[in-house]
């Protein structure tokens, strides 16, 4: 057990040693002394020569490395360009001309503060920014591999994402809620779902091995806590010690144990204790009404279900067989294991019943199940059900490191821990865990030390995602490693600033994204000449001109148009898709509703194995990972989507027709949809331009060329 | 004409008569016979300059590691899982022991469907042998069997799982689990497009349904999406948005198109340093040629009537799989580096039940346009530097399921190699007596990427992407290249 070498092995006796100096020969030194793993502290803010630029700290750090490299800032932008920016930035639609004209017009020295105030109230604001938190959750509401069965009830947990940002839920709450909502808020139901966070990765409900598939899930789920709160790349350490971060094997199984005693449920109640009792007598009602019914149905079916049953049965092993011979509460471990990897192959459906009756049977089977429709309206209300975590006592199932990662070469037991580069005097040691009645409280030990102001790397990577989506790209450009191989910081101290910033103003993450944006950097122009010595502008010596995600696209399109649905919240909605695009993939049945075909893109349902074609070809992540980082492609397919999809001409259509009910003259229509689409009025060249474009061709297609243009999804 | 599409002459004849059924292998011949006579496959088609970004340019023409065998790939995935035992791995003690239950000798086995415990199944196919190699094939392959001296036949074939999904994602990503990249993806991603008007990699699925596990067998995973499989579809549209809108001519299109380039040649004024802006101009240009000129990739019509019978386009039951057969010599031909052409639907080769008459069906639907491929790349000097791959995601298990099927075998299987780098006319690898385990000179699915990747010029080892800290690769932290395969 102690073989190959193992550093648990070597840990192990180090335990026996009085020194602990034997962990730091391990850890090179340099990998040990790596900047991420030391707690930050607040350095000072630089002093500059440019004071009148400085907004607020940010700035100073900003233009303190631009001085320096004898740089200066850009100007600042338009106000219209500003209000344009940061609104798609902060609720992902296109802001109104009403609401730029406003802001141009607004003589108030605040005006721009209250407009990012007014962003930051929206509820739109959490659909946007709960879309970024879901790409790093790896969210998707199907479970992938053949069946991509549906997860129905997935998108509670997308809607606690945008309420939460919404809210603006301290973040140490939020990650403490995802890791172990259910130990440590118990009753609180928004942080029971948030527990589904851990479950959200493919899963194959039909593997061979129901243990390997347990494992698997394990091994998603730890992999994602690492990434997704610490900017960790423990990956590696499931095989072998990791060859480039100071983390041995050892240390990811100590990490997996916190996560042991979980069941992965999909189908936790979470209504209160009335609504439980009100549907339980409901049930108990309906269940007296039809039991007549139903003893009869049962009576036809039981002699070919058991024949039937009997028959595959006989297929299996012995030992399969007597597993399921053996009641439920009697079976070992193995044969309850046994049992669920062999129920597929012994169930019996309701059709396999029907077509082995006689047609006599047949019928009076269908007659009965008349009858039973018929009650059908005194059938209770289902009760809302979510995924989640749960655990079903104190005594959690031992973990092992597993040799190469398999699950049938354990090696030594592990007891839960932290990795041992973040724990003082690098001595891995086992967490302190308080044992609960019905839970391990191994989770909310995990939670409690991410969540913690000591934790080195939380608020870090935190404030490092805001400020990637601010800013088009991390002070980490590697927003989820910030390991030894990951990018070094552009700007070290900014990062540590805001880290402690972050922590001290409660972890609100609001309160940062107003920093952020009331920064002198953020209100610079995208344009400005190219620095040689800063091609890639990573300096900030102007401001990086943003893209559009598919989903924002999408829903400008619906917005300029006059149709968007603004509905927040509720299980997700089926927009068509083209016929070709469903060839040989399963289901999606587009919503009956119309209303439902024009809501916002967070809410189009997520298929594992179907991405909606729109969102795909602008680079919807494929959720099976964590993706901290869009890509961002440039391709032929992309300029056909926005030229030929239906979403596309639908909009065109729609926004011509509003164009001509808002507006009379030729010249008046073509002001308004420069001002609906772009945010700016034309310039007499591009009036020119459009008008003798009408001439020729309907207004229809000047909308559609609108949508078109690199200003449409390049944003200044 | 049966079809209702004249296959000779590429051109919908019009409705099929009154037998409309849709969805139909027939319904999809009808309309793709239209659609690729008349519609760009322009979304297929990527260009180096609009992928340019910060970086470089994507999807430009790269060298690989060292000196390549092959500069493209065409792999023929038989979807479901071809049985070795009918196709090309005689077994005389299987014949022999037909009836019985596997000898104790061979251990325990887990099959996907439990049949450990059943009978042997003789196979009820003859074998040859057939060229000057005298490589054994079985009598549903004749057409194949005249190519025998150009295969390299790999009989030790080994992978990781009993199920689908997760043996089409080995064979095709290198890992049993969802979301890696797959091999078209990385060969993409190491060599770029030989041709800049034509995408590296296009998948070809059967018109009867995706294989099992979807998508994500050509996805790109955690690559860029440049490099994912591009998807030709059946339908009156075979890729995405590749017609103008209903209604707008192509008159109209271009005045369209020109309205959007002048008002981006005037948004450019004072950001002429952006290049994401000129590559995405660049990349409305390159759509509406796409748009205008693709056809010619898919339309057959210049095919010569000895090429057309060489797929079996003369006939019913060769002509769908054959008309993508060719589709893929003419992609290659212009400069396509992956093609990934799938046989069987959902079900396909899965034969749980009546191995005799899926296979033989499928035989019947392939073998003819598989060796009519193989000898058109011959004679127009292709095959020299294409590769071709036939395989599927496992085999079958010489138990019997049933009286007259057989479940999934990834213990040991036959994957097949032909073109390019490749040393023909061998059979390498071996099964156990009843066919059950490889057991001499064995492969893993790691191996045959690891082969596949240095026949294109790559050092397995070397091909990476940095992802979420990790170098990964295709291989994993497997794959030995099967020396005997290399010419």
């Amino acid at each position: 057990m102690v073989a190959r070498g193992s550093t648990y092995w070597f840990f192990g006796l180090l335990t026996l040693l009085p020194a602990v100096a034997g962990a730091a020969e391990y850890i090179p030194d340099e990998k040990k002394d790596h900047w991420a793993w030391q707690k930050p502290v607040r350095p000072p803010v630089p002093s500059v020569r440019s004071k009148e630029w400085v907004r607020n700290p940010i700035d100073a750090f900003i233009l303190a490395r631009l001085e320096a490299a004898g740089l200066r800032p850009a100007a600042p932008a338009s106000r219209a360009q500003l209000v344009r920016r940061v609104t798609l930035d902060l609720i992902g639609l296109p802001p109104t001309p009403e609401e730029i004209e406003q802001a141009e017009r607004d003589p108030s020295a605040t005006w721009w503060e209250q407009v990012v105030d007014r962003l930051l109230a929206s509820p739109h604001y959490g659909e946007r920014w709960g879309r970024h938190w879901l790409d790093v959750a790896r969210f998707a509401e199907s479970n992938g591999y053949e069946f991509d069965e549906i997860r129905p009830d997935a998108w509670r947990y997308r809607d606690y994402v945008i309420r939460s940002f919404n809210d603006d839920k301290p973040y140490d709450r939020f990650v403490k809620e995802q890791l172990a909502g259910d130990e440590l808020y118990p009753g609180d139901r928004d942080a029971l779902i948030a527990t589904a966070f851990n479950l959200l990765g493919p899963d194959m409900t039909d593997a061979s091995s129901q243990a390997q598939r347990r494992q698997n899930t394990l091994n998603d789920m730890t992999d994602t806590a690492g990434l997704v709160f610490l900017g960790l790349t423990i990956t590696c350490a499931r095989c072998h010690d990791h060859k480039f971060e100071p983390i041995p094997q050892s240390d990811y199984y100590r990490l997996q144990a916190f996560f042991a005693a979980a069941d992965f449920r999909h189908d936790v109640v979470i209504a209160d204790a009335q609504e439980q009792a009100r549907h339980e007598r409901q049930q108990r009602e309906y269940e007296a009404l039809v039991k007549p019914i139903r003893d009869q149905i049962a009576a036809l079916e039981e002699p070919h279900r058991r024949r039937l049953f009997e028959a595959r049965l006989a297929r299996l092993t012995p030992e399969a067989q007597a597993a399921h011979r053996t009641p439920a509460e009697r079976r070992t471990e193995s044969q309850r294991i046994l049992v669920a990897e062999t129920a597929r192959l012994v169930a019996v459906s309701a059709k396999h019943v029907t077509d082995a009756m006689s047609a006599a049977e047949r019928s009076r089977w269908q007659a009965l199940h008349a009858e039973l429709r018929k009650y059908d309206a005194y059938k209770p209300v289902p009760l809302a059900v979510t995924m989640a975590m749960q655990e079903n006592g104190s005594v959690a199932p031992k973990t092992f490191i597993l040799e190469r990662g398999e699950l049938n070469s354990p090696a030594d037991e592990v007891e839960a821990g932290f990795p041992t580069i973040l724990t003082p005097g690098l001595e891995p040691r086992p967490a302190a865990v308080t044992p609960q009645a019905q839970s391990t409280g191994r989770r909310s030990a995990l939670a409690q030390w991410v969540a913690s102001a000591d934790n080195p790397l939380t608020a870090r990577v935190l404030v490092n995602r805001l400020w990637q989506h601010h800013f088009g790209r991390g002070l980490v450009a590697t927003a989820n490693d910030f390991g030894t191989r990951g990018e070094p910081p552009s700007h070290p101290e900014l990062l540590d600033w805001l880290a402690v910033e972050f922590v001290e103003r409660g972890w609100s993450i609001k309160a940062m994204h107003r920093l952020m944006l009331t920064s002198a950097t953020y209100q610079q122009s995208t344009l400005g000449p190219k620095a040689d010595i800063d091609p890639e502008n990573r300096l900030l010596g102007r401001m990086n001109r943003l893209r559009l995600e598919g989903e924002v696209i999408r829903d400008s399109l619906l917005a300029v148009s006059g149709r968007l649905n603004r509905q927040i919240g509720g299980p997700s909605v089926f927009p068509p898709i083209p016929r070709e695009a469903l060839q040989g993939s399963k289901g999606w049945t587009a919503s009956t509703d119309p209303a439902d075909h024009v809501r916002r893109s967070v809410y189009i349902f997520a298929r594992r194995n179907l991405r909606f074609p729109l969102l795909e070809v602008f680079d919807l992540p494929d959720s099976n990972q964590s993706c901290a980082r869009r890509e961002r492609s440039t391709t032929a397919p992309q300029a056909l989507a926005l030229l030929n999809a239906d979403e596309v001409t639908v909009a065109a259509q729609a926004l011509a027709e509003r164009l001509e009910r808002e507006a009379t003259s030729v010249e008046a229509r073509i002001d308004r949809a420069f001002r609906l689409v772009l945010g700016r009025p034309p310039t007499r060249t591009e009036l020119t331009t459009a008008g003798s474009f009408l001439q020729q061709s309907p207004l229809s297609e000047l909308c559609r060329a609108l949508f078109n243009v690199n200003e449409f999804v390049y944003v200044d | 004409m049966e079809f209702g599409w004249d296959i000779a002459m590429n051109r919908c004849l019009g409705p099929a008569g009154p037998d409309t059924r849709p969805a139909s292998r027939r319904e999809f011949l009808r309309r793709a016979g239209m659609g690729f006579g008349s519609i760009a496959l322009t979304a297929l088609l990527a260009d180096d300059g609009l992928l340019a970004d910060e970086s470089g340019q994507p999807l430009a023409p790269k060298k690989p590691h060292f000196e390549p065998r092959a500069k493209r790939v065409i792999f023929l995935f038989m979807s479901g899982g071809p049985s070795h035992l009918e196709l090309f791995d005689p077994k005389p003690e299987l014949q022999r022991l037909h009836g019985q239950r596997l000898p104790e000798s061979f251990g325990p086995v887990k099959t996907r469907r439990g049949v450990d415990k059943n009978k042997l199944l003789a196979t009820r196919r003859t074998f040859r042998k057939h060229g000057e190699a005298g490589i054994e094939m079985s009598d549903w392959l004749p057409h194949l069997a005249t190519c025998a001296d150009d295969l390299c036949v790999l009989r030790g074939c080994y992978g990781d799982s009993v199920t689908h999904p997760e043996s089409v994602y080995l064979m095709n990503t290198g890992s049993i689990l969802m979301g890696r990249p797959s091999l078209g993806a990385w060969v993409s991603y190491g060599l770029g497009t030989e041709n800049q008007n034509m995408p590296a990699f296009v998948v070809l699925p059967d018109p009867g349904g995706w294989v099992k596990g979807g998508a994500p067998a050509w996805g790109n995973g955690f690559l860029p999406a440049a490099f994912q499989g591009t998807v030709v579809r059946g339908g009156p549209a075979p890729v995405l948005h590749v017609n103008n809108p209903v209604g707008v001519t192509a008159d109209q299109q271009r005045r369209t198109l020109d309205l959007v380039r002048q008002l981006n040649d005037e948004h450019r004024r004072g950001r002429e340093d952006d290049t994401e802006l000129s590559a995405r101009i660049a990349a409305y240009e390159l759509a509406f040629r796409m748009q205008a000129h693709a056809p010619e990739v898919v339309d057959i019509s210049g095919e010569s009537a000895a090429t057309r019978k060489l797929y079996g386009l003369d006939e019913k039951m060769t002509a769908e799989f054959g008309l993508r057969c060719l589709l893929a010599r003419r992609m290659v031909e212009r400069g396509v580096r992956f093609v990934q052409v799938y046989c069987g639907d959902t079900t396909g080769w899965d034969a749980h039940s009546d191995i005799e008459g899926n296979h033989g069906r499928l035989c019947a639907q392939s073998d003819r346009p598989i060796a009519g491929l193989l000898k058109d790349l011959k004679s127009r000097g292709l095959l020299d530097d294409t590769l071709v791959i036939w395989g599927g995601e496992f085999g079958r298990t010489p138990m019997s399921e049933g009286s007259s099927g057989r479940d999934h075998n990834p213990y040991g299987f036959t994957v097949w190699l032909a073109g390019g780098g490749i040393k023909g006319g061998q059979v390498i690898g071996s099964t156990d007596a009843v066919g059950l385990r490889a057991e001499e000179d064995k492969a893993h699915v790691h191996d045959i990427h690891a082969t596949i990747l240095h026949l294109l010029g790559f050092n397995h080892k070397r091909l990476t992407f940095r992802h979420n800290g990790r170098n990964e690769r295709l291989t994993d932290n497997a794959g030995e290249v099967i020396d005997k395969a290399l010419a």
